[in-house]
Parts: C-alpha cells; structure tokens; sequence
C-alpha cells in the first residue's frame, strides 16, 4: 500500500509541476478586448490584508479604494467606461499577496494593482506585477527599495502614491531642528519590524546630517509589554527630545512613559504615530507628539472636506490615512487612464508610461505627482498632536 | 488548458508552500514518532533559509550546494543541541527547544549581514515547484521506509515506554539524537527551499508561531504514517485558498477543525481513512497512540 | 536606579499575575493551555465593555474576573474534558487550546475590530506622585498592590483552605484523589474558574495600564509565560511569582549590561542555562523525568 501510494503522489507531483512550468510566463495569451456599444468595465485590483496582522490597516483602505470607486463610476466613469474593483485578501502574508497578485494579473487581467498592505509582501509580491507588466500603485509601503531602485531588478511598473519615509523623515527632523531647537535625542526603535527598522535607519542619517547628536540608540522588541525600561534609560542620557521608530502599539507606551517621568518633553516619530489610536489610549500623554504625514484630518482643502465628509456619510467613522491615500491613489489611476488610448487592452505599458507623467492631481493628500523613480512627489505635513487632533507645524 | 494553466500560475506559491510545509511537518513528524515533543524546527529551518540564502546572494554558490549547504548546517547545530537536551522529557524538551529558537530568533536580528529586522532581501527566486515536490517525494519515501525498520520500531518503542526500550538493550538516547538530527536535516533543507521561493525572508517567519504551525499540522494531521503530516501541511495551507468567500470566519474554521479533529479523531485526521482500526483501539483505551 | 526598580517591579508583577493562571492549570492537570492568552485578551474586553455601560473601573475588573472564569470553565468542558475522560496525552490538550484560542480571539476581533481601543476618559486614575525620589504613579501603584494581594490570596487558598488541598492531591494523583472520595471534576471546575479568572483580571489591570487593549495583547505574553514558569519552577505557585520578578528584573538589569539589540537574548538564555543546569527551576519540587 506504501509503495503505490507514493508513486500515484509523485505522478500527481510531477503532472501538477508540468503544467506550472508550461504556463510560468504569466498566461498573456488573453482574448482581444470586446467592442461592444457599451464599454467594457475597466478591471482595477487591490491586494490588502484583511486578515492576518496587517488587518488593521486593510479594512480602512478598502473603503477608500471602495469611495473612490464608487464616486467615479457615479460621475461617468474613466471616458465613459465604469471602472469594477476587485479586491483579494493576502492574509498578511508573503505568500498569500503572491498568489493574491497571480491571480489578478493572471486570471483576472486587471490593469493595475493597488497595495499590497504591508511593505514585507510588497518585496515579495511587486516582481509578479513587473513581469506580468501589470502597474502596481502602492498605497501603503513606505519603506525604501520599494519603487525606483528595486533589489530584484527592474521595477518600472511599480509606483507609490504613499509618501516615503525617506521623503517624510528628512522634513520632520529640519522642522523639529528649526521650531524647537533640537540638539540632541535618544533614538528608540523596535529593531524587530521591517517598518520600524527602516525608520530608524532614516533617523539615524538624518539626525547626523543635520547635526543633532544622537546620545543612545535604544533597541526594543515589538513584543515588549512594558518600555518603561528603555525610556528611563533614555531620559538619563538628558535628551532634548526622543525619537521613536515604531509602530503605534510601542508608541502609546513611549508616551505614556515619558509623559509620567518627564511631561512636556517632546517625542518625535515616524509614520507608526499617523493614527488616531495615539491619541485616544496615550491622552494627556500624547500631546506634543510631532511626526510627518502624508495627510491630516483637519486639512481644510476642498479636495480633503469633500473626501472626509463622503466618508463619514458613508462609512459612520473619520477616516484615517490609509483610507486617504488609497483613495487618492484611485484618482491619480484615473488621470492617468484617461490619458491612455484602449485602456483595456492586454499591453499596459501605455498605461504605465501615462502613469509616469503624473502631475498636479488634486487629492485629500494635495497636489500628487510622480517623479521620475515613480515616487510621490507631494507636501509633506509635519503634524504634532494638540488637543487630540494632528495639527500642521510646517 | 488555458484556464487551469492561469489556475496553477495563480496558485503556484500555494501549492509550492504546501509542499514546502509538508517537508517541515514532516521532520516535525520524525521526533513525535519517537516520543519526542520539539519546537526547535522552524529555528533550523531559519538557520538553513538564513545560510543558504546569503550563500547564493554574496557567495554565488550554485543552488544545490547552497541547499545543501544550510541543511547540513542545521543538522550540525542540532547534535549539540539534541545531545544537551535530551535528559530533559515532554514538556521540558518542548520548552527548551522553544528557547532555543528564540534564541536563534534574537541572534538573527542581532547580525548585521541577516538583514536584521529589515530582512534579507533580493534573494534569487531559485526555487521551482519540482524541486520541492521532488524533495518530498524522496523524503517521505525514506521516512516511510524507515519507519517500517527495526530502526522505526526502535523509535516506537521508545515513544511507548523508554524505560522498557532502554531494558530491551535500544540505545535510547542515539535513537532519539538520529530522529532529531534528521528532522533538523529535512528542516533545513525545507528552510533553504522556502528562501529562494519568496525572493526575501524575515526573521519573525521562522519564530514561534511557525514552530507552533508545523507542530499542528503534525499532530492533527496524525502520526500513524507519513501521509499525516503530509494531510494535515495540505489541508491547513490550503485552507485559506480554500476558504476565500468566508476568509472573515477563516480563523474560526481553522480553531473549529483543531478541536474536532483532537477530540474525534485522536489519532490525527490520516485515521479517517482506518476508522475502524481507531474503533479497534478504543476498545482497548489506546486510541491515541499509533 | 529607583525608578528601574520601580519599573521592574510592575512588569514582575504583570508577568506574575499572567504566569498564575497559567502555572494553576498546568500544576493541577498538566495541561498547557495555550488559550490563556486569549482569557487574558477577553478580560481586557469584559471590562471595556462594562465600563462603555457606565460601570466603574473597579467593578469591572471584578466583573471580567467572573466572566473569565465562567469561559475558563467552558473551555475545559469543551476541549479538555473530551481529552480527559480517555486519557489523551497533554499534547492534545495543548493543541485543542490552540484551536479554542483562534475562536476566542477572533470572536473580539468581529465586536471591537482589531485596532487598538481605550477605555472611557477619565475612568482611571491618572494621578502621579512622588515617594523618596521616585516618580510613581497611582495607576500602576494601585496594579502592583492588587497583583500581589491576588498571589498571597492564591497562596491562601492552595495552602489553607479544603479547595487547596483538593487541587494539591489530584496535581499529585487524579486517581488517588478520586478514591479519597475527592470530588474531581468540581476540584477540576474550580481550577479553571481560578486560573481563567486571574488570567482576565491580569488582562484587565495590564489593559489599564497601557490603556490600549487589542485583540492580539496575549501574544506577548505568551513566551514570556514559559520562561516564567521554568526559571521560577514548573508546577509551583511561588514560582511562577518568584520567576516572574527574576524574569523581570533580569530584563531591567540587561538593559545596563547588554546591548539593547541582546535583550531578548538574556531571558531565553537564561531559560535554557535553568533548563540544563536545574529543570525544576529554583523552586521547583516535580521531578522533570516524567515521560
């Protein structure tokens, strides 16, 4: 019984293997576009966590991605063409957003995709699209490596609408430098997360070549229940301010922390401190808490009221910055579709080319336009918390 | 064609991870059959995906050599390791290799060249899913031969009462030190398959958890034969791809079928196929040892 | 310094209060029940969900404390008990735990989503006060004197009181217990009202504390449980304390030696060393060669 079994195991191994092997060039044999009176929906994708860790963000971007959908479609669509969102859950995991990104571009043969959520999925999931020469808008990643320079090769068909540590971090630390006369910090960080860690490795270059000392690097786990321990270590290096590279669950208590032994010391983060969940759990203790978005609910922009109130409306909640930038992230497709003949056809590489030449669109983020390493190119707001609100300090 | 070609191109990396966690099951499968509950082997599978990855990447090693290379790796940290822990029994055993992994875990994050908690990144996507299906057709093949030897009985015997093994004359302990080292051997070699699939690797995908999900698709997958494991890395990966429409209830299902299948199925979910076999055992109160 | 010892003191007695739980259900039955971090999640909730009904910060602890012991009692009716009656190996135990664990903490995910939440303003007291140079605050003040009125309790009942003495004879022999005329499964019942109930209240005070309770706050936890346990001694009730305040005092006195990045490093370092050198931990009596 053994031995039969195992070998029927190993034709099905070998059947399954040859048939992937036969189609490993992303199955572009696709039927031409039909030409019909009525246009054809014009497919767009979206690849987010929806279940798994990253569940936090991936709901909120949904509804963005979901607002703007809806919004367009209602107001005529792309040139008359209603554009029809499909969304798939990656489960958070690297494995999941591949297949999620196979499926789109090989089955679904959408145009473009949105996301993934999560910066670890994009790495591994980005290089399907580029070969498949379908063109990602990444939503939410903003760690390095992601458009532009690509460690797994060309990545022309990748962009990100989601504004970069690298660009962010460089604008907090001149305004912190030059509104409150910053000359020393302690850099804490959870060196256990790609985001965190990447942030740190923006502060830290930052931070020197401006010219503020960095008295101690910090490492802490992400996993770590308390922090009271490093940040008491870090006021004894008498800092002028704390930087935190984290996410916002070692944030809240970072805050806490420092608001019980040295209140009124300010704390300077990444974009692990752009939600509102800080302010609700720290209170008191986050006030004063500076970092650099891409978007703040207060901004008094037309594009922005209209955005926060139809969300509301619809969605029974403020929304956060996910749900902006996926939202602004449809629009910037939009201009760039608009431009582009056959937008349906199977080739997207004039879509791509179109994309490229993005500029001034009008978003709830602000005027977006993609440079030439296909990266957002937008204002960066430098936010501190006051009253429980993120407030403009730039 | 067509179709079931876009099918298979979608799902490739599932079916290819449903291998790879197959082999990992697998050599989890190794040290229960002998008795022994270990946690340690999504920490050698680290230390092979780690290896053999910075091999092809810095080194160019040739992808074989490199496989080969991280497996052996683990398999040399495990004797160490095994010939320590081994005076320690059940629970003891299982939480000291779990401290051992955790150890791995922070070193990893602590070497600059890993990648730290960045990842290791642009790793050559080397692997093809024959290599993988290969591998475990080889693998479960040996460990199936094995287990029906007089060193798979050994093995047994020593799951079942080690004092008695021992006074039949088994060396208990180099048996036990075999089973281990081989399993850290099929973990590496899944570790180093597993790294060149997903072009980059993160130290948090070899921690705890994953020791945990390999663990569970052993048992629940049932250590009677090698197909157990093999059922329980099929149906567990699958599961999500599976459970698309209702991915929101996913965990539920999932933490559903763990219950069900352990108290109804105490042998693992393999013996659906021997139920009456299980019947057989009940009535003799030792249905739930294979 | 002072403050470290402050900080080391609370974390000891969050770890304590997580580990007792833990610690009372593995002594008694030896079962690892990997749900307990999902109880621990589950308390944190009870008590946000009473206090968003207006009831006060210190009812509430109580009232996760019962529902957390009416769940714990559950679980074991529904994944243990089945186990049990056919003298399954801890090992399934451990597994269906997992299971029930997935169930419980998806459960609070589809009620409060899987961000971070906090509990109603002004329901804690935020007060902050000095003693002999240390910053202090009532907050935690207030958490560590309750975790140790809830071990010294504990103590109590396992060392003084008729229930104690029932769940000592059956964590040395359920089939002994049962002739002695113990009544096994109301002693078994207790156990996990006991254990489940401490787990919530520990979820509760640590939600208080970090005043952002979220639906995966047991994960933490959840190593840090094991470490406890070995280093202070498996099966002991003081030593889960006692390895508690080791475990964190240790992680605080690292911080000053190690490099921040080996921090983790130390407390499974430190679990292994225990392991090899002495299995039963520092107050441990259970013999660890037990197959």
């Amino acid at each position: 019984m053994n031995k039969s079994i195992l070998g029927v195991l190993g034709a099905l191994a070998l059947t399954i293997a040859a048939c992937a092997g036969a189609t490993t060039n992303g199955g572009a044999s696709g039927s031409p576009a039909a030409t019909t009176a009525a246009k054809p929906d014009i497919k767009v994708g979206a690849v987010l966590s929806l279940t798994g860790v990253g569940n936090v963000y991936g709901p909120t971007q949904r509804n963005g991605l979901q607002l703007a959908v809806d919004a367009i479609n209602a107001a005529g669509g792309a040139n008359g063409a209603k554009l029809q969102l499909i969304v798939e859950d990656d489960q958070s995991t690297t494995d999941g957003g591949i297949t999620a990104f196979k499926k789109l571009t090989a089955q679904d043969r959408v145009t473009v995709i949105f996301g993934p959520t999560l910066s670890n999925t994009a790495v591994a999931a980005d290089p399907v699209a580029q070969s498949a020469q379908t063109p990602v808008i990444a939503i939410s990643n903003t760690g390095d490596g992601i458009v532009g320079k690509c460690d797994y090769g060309p990545c022309d068909y990748i962009f990100r609408v989601s504004l970069g540590e690298s660009a962010a971090i460089p604008q907090t630390v001149k305004t912190v430098k030059a509104k409150l006369n910053i000359k020393s910090v302690v850099l804490m960080y959870a060196q256990d997360d790609k985001f965190s860690s990447d942030g740190f490795a923006i502060f830290k270059k930052n931070l020197t070549s401006a010219g503020i000392t960095i008295k101690k690097e910090i490492a802490f786990s992400k996993n770590d229940v308390d922090l009271s321990g490093p940040v008491t270590q870090a006021l004894a290096e008498d800092p002028d301010a704390i930087v935190d590279s984290s996410l916002a669950g070692p944030a809240i208590k970072v805050l806490q922390e420092v608001n019980r032994r040295k209140p009124g010391l300010p704390v300077i983060g990444g974009n692990g401190f752009n939600t509102p969940a800080i302010a609700k759990s720290a209170g008191a203790a986050a006030e004063g808490a500076i970092s650099g978005a891409a978007w703040y609910l207060g901004n008094p922009s037309a594009e922005n009221k209209a955005f926060v109130s139809a969300y509301k409306a619809k969605f029974n909640a403020d929304p956060d910055q996910f749900a902006a930038q996926a939202y602004s992230a449809v629009y910037v497709y939009l201009d760039a579709v608009k431009r582009t003949p056959n937008p349906t056809s199977v080739l997207h590489d004039k879509l791509r080319d179109q994309l490229a030449l993005t500029t001034g669109v009008s978003t709830p983020l602000g005027e977006v336009s993609f440079n030439a390493s296909h990266d957002v190119s937008q204002q960066v707001y430098v936010v501190q918390i006051k009253n429980g609100q993120f407030t403009p300090i730039n | 064609m067509d179709d079931i070609g876009a099918f298979l191109v979608a799902y490739q990396t599932t079916i290819g991870t449903i291998g790879i966690n197959a082999l990992l099951a697998l050599s989890v499968w190794l040290t229960l059959y002998t008795g022994q509950l270990t946690l340690g082997n999504a920490a050698f599978a680290g230390i092979a995906a780690y290896s053999s990855a910075l091999l092809t990447l810095k080194a160019g090693l040739p992808f074989p050599l490199a496989l080969a290379a991280g497996a052996m790796l683990a398999a040399a940290v495990s004797v160490p390791l095994g010939a320590t822990v081994f005076r320690l029994r059940g629970v003891y055993l299982a939480i000291a290799t779990l401290a051992f992994g955790e150890v791995v875990r922070v070193a990893i994050l602590a070497i600059p060249i890993t990648g730290r908690g960045q990842g290791l990144v642009g790793i050559p996507p080397k692997t093809e899913l024959w290599h993988v299906f290969a591998s475990l057709v080889v693998i479960a093949y040996v460990c199936a031969r094995l287990r029906s030897s007089s060193v798979g009985r050994a093995w047994a015997a020593i799951r079942e009462d080690e004092v008695a093994a021992a006074s039949q004359g088994i060396p208990v302990r180099r048996y036990q030190l075999v089973a281990f080292v081989l399993g850290a051997l099929i973990a590496g070699w899944a570790g180093g398959l597993a790294a060149h699939f997903d072009y980059a690797i993160q130290p948090d995908e070899f921690g705890f958890a994953r020791a945990v999900q390999i663990l569970v698709f052993a048992v629940v997958g049932g250590i009677p034969n090698v197909f157990g494991p093999i059922l329980g890395a099929l149906l567990f990966t699958a599961l999500p791809a599976i459970l698309q429409p209702l991915q929101e209830y996913r965990d539920i299902f999932q933490g559903a079928i763990l219950v069900l299948v352990i108290v109804f199925l105490p042998r693992g979910l393999v013996t659906v196929f021997e139920l009456r076999r299980t019947a057989r055992l009940r009535t003799m109160g030792a249905e739930d040892v294979a | 310094m002072a403050d470290q010892i402050y900080n080391a003191i609370f974390i000891g007695s969050i770890y304590a209060l997580f580990a007792l739980g833990f610690t009372l259900v593995f002594s008694v039955l030896d079962i690892l029940n990997l749900a307990h971090p999902a109880l621990f999640t589950l308390g944190a909730f009870t008590a946000l969900f009473a206090m968003q009904q207006g009831v006060p910060a210190a009812l509430a602890v109580v009232v996760a404390f019962v529902v957390c012991g009416i769940a714990g009692v559950a679980l074991d009716r529904v994944a243990f008990a089945p186990l049990r009656a056919r003298g399954a190996p801890p090992l399934s135990a451990m597994i269906s735990s997992i299971g029930v664990a997935l169930i419980i903490t998806r459960l609070i995910q589809f009620a409060y989503g899987p961000d971070f939440q906090s509990y109603p303003a002004g329901s804690l007291p935020a007060a902050v006060y000095s003693l002999a140079g240390v910053e202090l605050d009532t907050l935690r003040s207030v958490i560590i004197a309750c975790a140790i009125g809830l071990m010294l309790a504990l103590t109590y009942l396992v060392r003084r009181t008729r229930l104690g003495r029932e769940l000592r004879a059956l964590a040395e022999n359920p089939r002994a217990a049962r002739l002695l005329g113990i009544d096994v499964d109301r002693a078994i019942a207790a156990t996990f009202f006991l254990s489940a109930g401490l787990g919530g209240v520990a979820g509760v005070l640590y939600g208080f504390a970090t005043n952002s309770p979220f639906s995966q706050m047991g994960l933490a936890f959840e190593l840090k449980a094991f470490a406890v346990m070995i280093v202070g001694g498996m099966g002991s009730i003081p030593g889960a304390v006692l390895g508690a305040y080791l475990l964190a005092f240790g992680e605080i006195a690292s911080l000053a030696v190690l490099p921040s990045e080996l921090r983790d490093a130390f407390a499974y370092g430190l679990l292994f060393i225990v392991l090899l050198v002495r299995p039963a931990g520092v107050l441990g009596r259970r013999p660890p060669d037990r197959v």
